[in-house]
């Protein structure tokens, strides 16, 4: 027995006119300041019900901690909400999930949001998630990360019930987003579809989801690169980067998201910088179980960027797009990295990816892929 | 060949505990007892409880029992049905997605346990490197 979950989605060019036909009085918009200044929170302010009320938070930070997602839930409470709409990146959309949760329930502790506590939520409003970046999968996910205060690791909590209603998909959200979040959070997502389709949970849903995902990104990412106005182009990414996104919602990330996770602490790298930074090397440890899914992924890829096995084409890939696969074009700080070694393998370890991935791995194993992409 | 559950199932189950390296390092931190709870079914009619004190890495004491208050209370109790048990030492469900679809239920601080994954996994797999024969 396992579950297939989604929420609504709403895609394609003026996807965010759907706001309109919604009849919420009083929305809380969850967003972060560059996003407020960019005029994106203008563009969905834009398409709400003209009588509705809203409030807008936009002080969220990237990677937030517990303190920083609930500064608000006070003003949110005498705001007395009947729609949130999360608008960002994961840190934003994340928050909105907390805040829905705490709103609706004061009397839990943020620990009860798990699998395994029934929370019966929405008696008294709805999620919206509207990504701005087309990687991060968090519109389409039940999951919520929070960064634990003056600590490395971060906690995922997750419940079927913070899942959003409505994910909205709109190119016009993403046309602006810079060329370094594009490659970023397009790695993300690739590597959200690859470690999905491999994962010890992997299902039939999550694995059909995974190769349209990689067909989508692989065959239009170069092109919004170099065309990033293009509409056709952004629109296939970001639908292709929610279905990674439902995709290892559904049945899980792996290896190469531990050894991001744990890198990314450590280093304050961008997610998926550090993520796909280990992918072809993880590819490779796993080759002993996944070799025919693998195989079966490769061929997705477009012609002019397969070789022969998917960790080379996905080296290929992300060398035109200019994400590294070894840490020497990173600029890391040496001494720092020989220092923290034990500890980047025991956040690794402890990061929730290692169970999930289809090969188990030990410490030492650990230790050789983080050696084998510093270029020991 | 031990019989599962049983206290020879037991006295395996936590020499291997002990025994697993990769346990020792996950767990070189938890401070915690834990109880397994074997509940019956149409193969199984009686309940077991495996009462499991876990310090740094290492099983310190442990007692089985089917009678509860023979048992200190633990902080965390992980309970299931005797045939979920079996699939799960045979490694035919999932210990999280057991939790996920209501196979089991964990009682506890959820916010202490979210931190040990790698050891909570440890702990499943020395089940399933006991040598079981199954006593129902
Ligand atoms: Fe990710």
């Amino acid at each position: 027995m396992w579950f297939f979950r989604s929420p609504d989605i709403v895609f394609g060019e003026d996807s965010l006119s759907f706001l309109n036909t919604l009849d919420s009085k009083n929305i809380a918009i969850i967003t972060d300041k560059n996003i407020l200044n960019s005029g994106l929170i203008t563009k969905v302010e834009k398409n709400l019900p003209v009588d509705s009320k809203i409030l807008v938070i936009s002080d969220i930070l990237p990677e937030p901690d517990y303190d920083n997602m609930l500064l608000h839930l006070n003003d949110i409470k005498n705001f007395e909400p009947d729609l949130f709409i999360g608008v960002g990146g994961g840190s934003s959309m994340d928050t909105a999930k907390i805040l829905f949760a705490l709103y609706e329930r004061p009397d839990i502790n943020i620990y009860d949001i798990t699998p395994l506590v029934k929370l019966n939520l929405r008696k008294k409003s709805h999620l919206i998630a509207i990504p701005t970046t087309s990687g991060t999968g968090s519109e389409c996910s039940w999951a919520a990360v929070v960064s634990e205060k003056n600590e490395y690791r971060k906690n995922e909590l997750a419940s079927p019930e913070i899942l959003p209603d409505y994910a909205i998909l709109d190119p016009e959200m993403v046309l602006s987003l810079p060329r370094e979040q594009t490659v970023n959070t397009s790695v993300d997502a690739m590597t959200h579809a690859i470690e999905s389709y491999v994962a010890k949970w992997a299902n039939p849903y999550s694995d059909a989801l995974a190769e349209k995902a990689l067909e989508l990104i692989s065959n239009n990412i170069l092109n919004a690169l170099s065309n990033p106005k293009n509409v056709e182009s952004r629109n296939n990414v970001h639908i292709g980067a929610s279905m990674a996104g439902m995709s290892f919602s559904n049945s899980q990330i792996g290896l190469a998201h531990a050894l991001g996770h744990s890198f990314g602490a450590v280093f304050k790298i961008a997610h998926g910088k550090t993520v796909g930074l280990f992918l072809p090397e993880v590819i490779r440890y796993n080759y002993k179980s996944s070799r025919t899914k693998y195989d079966k992924l490769n061929n997705i890829f477009p012609d002019n960027i397969r070789k022969e096995s998917l960790d080379l084409t996905i080296e290929n890939l992300f060398k035109k797009m200019g994400q590294p696969v070894k840490m020497g074009t990173l600029n890391i700080n040496e001494n720092v990295y020989h220092k923290n070694f034990d500890l980047l393998v025991e956040l690794a370890e402890n990061s929730t990816g290692i169970i999930t991935n289809p090969e188990d791995i030990d410490r030492k194993g650990i230790e050789t892929i983080f050696n084998k992409v510093h270029g020991d | 060949m031990a019989i599962f559950p049983g206290p020879e199932w037991a006295d395996e189950y936590v020499k291997a505990l002990n025994g697993n390296s990769e346990y020792k390092d996950a767990g070189k931190t938890w401070e915690g007892d834990i109880t397994f709870v074997v509940q019956p079914d149409e193969k199984y009619s009686k309940t077991w409880y495996l009462y499991l004190d876990l310090y740094h890495g290492e099983c310190r004491s442990y007692k089985a029992s089917d009678k509860e208050t023979e048992l200190k209370k633990s902080e965390f109790k992980y309970t299931g049905k005797y045939s979920n048990w079996v699939k799960l030492i045979n490694r035919e469900i999932d210990p999280i997605q057991g939790l996920m679809t209501g196979k089991f239920k964990l009682d506890g601080p959820m916010m202490k346990i979210m931190r040990y994954t790698k050891a909570a996994k440890e702990m499943v797999n020395t089940a399933s490197l006991v040598k079981t024969e199954f006593g129902a």
